[in-house]
């Protein structure tokens, strides 16, 4: 195990290093002077303080060296200035992780709980009318754009009928119930696609378990059927499911860049929105590669979490 | 023994036989029969099939089937509800949304089936050739594939899509790179599909019988092995093609597609928000537009994953 984790660490290193050089590039590729781009135009006017500039980011020296002056900024948490508001770009984002990962985590838990129940029922009862409706429901829900389903949900519960705030954000320390009552609509909003995705993956896991010898040995030794399935293939069958869910996170990260708009929650993925609408170049570079290195970790922590779950892959 | 029976007919060892054009036609043909044949087997995949019909059939004809220009504005009819003379309705400047639907389409489905495309052209023979030389050469190229597999898809797009706004790229330009991106984006998982397939291709006793008669091996790699791998790179281009129409709809969404008078249903879709209180209805369409699209592939998709590989049916 402890082989196999260092291992994996070893192999995050290539994709951070394209998370960066791309990252990296991006500046460089916009048009303009990168000290323009990175400082901001009125500060930079002065011939004497650019030239300071240009030395403290090493733009008079070869590319590759550029980025090693980049990656060591950014390794002592140092993204540069945010070109809107002169604060750290580093606080900015800090102060806007609790508000996505709140999102998330309340987003995946209401997924799961909908989705495996949902899918072990319709896998259990193969080919019924149940197992039809949740087979069709799940393939309409991966289908739905989730900042439609976003958009319907404010028009007919904050619009029409006036039961929920259409949009904004308080934290769950202020005030409990209020704060709740934010957070319905968004939650169900990254839930609902990742609740379709992950009723199909259970549905087919739950299938594949329930082919194999060790339930029908099961079945023959007389176990009741529940404590066949509940208590033997669904635990089994939820390997393959939480492994796929938790790589599933990235495309939820992308998919809170939009919610978070449209529901104006404060969170990384309006940080960046808004970053890109304002031109706030230093931002948009840090936004983009915090939220990579995150789903890079996150794809670490899943892969080890399935060894630990699942010690038969060892073998392999 | 100068002569070997292969599926293509009679030909010679070490010459490569050229069909002529009724041939061609002849195998086209067999085989439109054999799929429709197919597609029957499959409850989704034919709902799905004709659905994208009915889909191709009102692109194709959107220059017929719209009376009205799709950016011209028109102050006399704001926000109308559906009526005879405009089916949907009219938005906040008076277009007609129907053919405003149908235009945005009409560019949509063309960036997703040639973004999809470049991915398949570019991964293809990427993963085949490297399943099928193996060795040092693949586990490189294999880590590169890992690498890319790994970075968050949506927020290269929106690198890319940032990049293509700050260097003025509007109309075919900006559509181009976002072809590049998304099929960019699409050609490690191609890779790993091809070569995952050619892997266990490769194995079987018709490419040793090529191997024994002295064919090249990058004869054997595209011509024979590859056609054999395609089934489960069509489905997953299928699948990837409802994907990326819900990519391009979401950056437009964010402002970050073509710029306004240009029909787009996501962008549609962000500017009905202001006015969809007054006027719920055209939230409505560009999203049901959407989401018939996404389903009509993501069920053409899933029956196909049925009939291709019988052994799948049941996930």
């Amino acid at each position: 195990m402890l082989i196999y984790t260092i291992n994996r660490i070893l192999h995050m290193i290539p994709v951070l290093f394209v998370l960066t050089v791309v990252v990296f590039m991006f500046i460089q590729l916009l048009p303009g002077d990168v000290i323009d781009t990175l400082i901001g135009d009125e500060e930079a006017e002065d011939p004497a303080t650019r030239e300071l500039l240009m030395k403290e980011y090493g733009l008079d020296k070869p590319i590759y060296v550029q980025y090693g002056v980049w990656i060591g900024k950014v390794l002592q948490g140092d993204f540069g200035k945010s070109l809107v508001t002169r604060r750290p770009v580093a606080l900015e984002l800090f102060e806007s992780i609790p508000a996505t990962v709140y999102l998330a985590v309340v987003g995946i838990s209401i997924s799961m709980l909908i989705a495996i129940p949902l899918g072990a029922i319709a896998a259990v009862k193969r080919n019924s009318p149940t197992d039809y409706t949740a087979q069709i429901v799940s393939l309409i829900g991966i289908s739905i754009p989730e900042f439609w389903f976003a958009i319907m949900c404010v028009l007919f519960f904050s619009l029409y009928l006036g039961w929920l705030p259409s949009s904004g954000y308080m934290s769950p320390f202020e005030d409990l119930g209020q704060s709740l009552k934010y957070l319905i609509l968004p939650a169900a909003a990254v839930g609902f696609r990742q609740a379709a995705y992950t009723t199909r993956l259970t549905r087919s896991s739950m299938l594949d378990e329930m082919n194999k010898e060790y339930v029908d040995t099961a079945r023959s030794l007389g176990f009741s059927e529940k404590k066949v399935i509940y208590k033997y293939t669904l635990r089994n069958a939820m390997i393959p499911t939480i492994t796929i869910s938790g790589l599933q996170l990235a495309n939820l990260l992308g998919g809170t860049v939009v919610l978070e708009t449209i529901f104006a929650w404060p969170g990384i993925g309006q940080a960046i929105y808004l970053a890109i609408i304002d031109r706030d170049y230093p931002l948009i570079q840090a936004g983009i590669l915090v939220l990579g290195v995150i789903v890079v970790i996150v794809n670490l922590l899943v892969d080890l979490l399935y060894r630990v779950l699942n010690p038969r892959v060892a073998l392999n | 023994m100068s002569e070997i029976h292969l599926q293509g007919g009679q030909r010679k060892v070490g010459e490569i036989h050229i069909p002529t054009w009724q041939e061609r036609y002849e195998r086209v043909k067999d085989a439109l029969i054999d799929a429709v044949q197919e597609l029957y087997k499959s409850k989704t995949a034919f709902i799905g099939g004709m659905m994208l019909v009915v889909l191709a059939i009102l692109l194709l004809l959107t220059p017929v089937l719209t009376d009205y220009d799709p950016t011209k504005p028109d102050y006399s009819a704001f926000l109308e509800p559906p009526s005879v003379e405009h089916i949907m309705g009219t938005d906040r400047y008076g277009r007609d949304i129907f053919s405003r639907v149908l235009w945005g389409g009409r560019r949509l489905v063309v960036i997703a089936i040639a973004a999809v495309v470049f991915g398949l052209s570019l991964g293809i023979p990427y993963g085949v050739l490297s399943g099928y030389y193996g060795g040092f050469a693949d586990s490189v190229s294999m880590r590169v594939v890992d690498g890319l597999l790994a970075f968050p898809g949506i927020l290269l797009y929106l690198l890319i899509v940032t990049l293509a706004r700050e260097w003025h790229l509007e109309g075919f330009w900006n559509d181009l790179i976002l072809v590049f991106a998304l099929g960019f984006a699409f050609f490690p998982e191609v890779a790993r599909l091809a070569r995952g397939s050619v892997l266990i291709e490769k194995q079987k006793e018709y490419v040793e019988a090529s191997l024994t008669i002295g064919e090249a091996s990058l004869y054997i790699a595209l011509r024979q092995i590859l056609p054999n791998c395609m089934s489960p790179l069509i489905v997953n281009a299928t699948v990837r093609l409802g994907f990326v129409i819900l990519i391009i709809a979401a950056l437009s969404f964010l402002g970050l597609g073509t710029p306004p008078p240009t029909p787009d249903w996501g962008a549609d879709l962000s500017a009905a928000r202001d006015h969809m209180e007054s006027n719920p209805l055209i939230a409505i369409f560009p999203g049901l537009a959407i989401c018939y699209t996404v389903l009509a592939f993501n069920l053409f998709g899933d029956g196909l994953r049925d009939i291709m590989d019988p052994r799948l049916s049941d996930r």
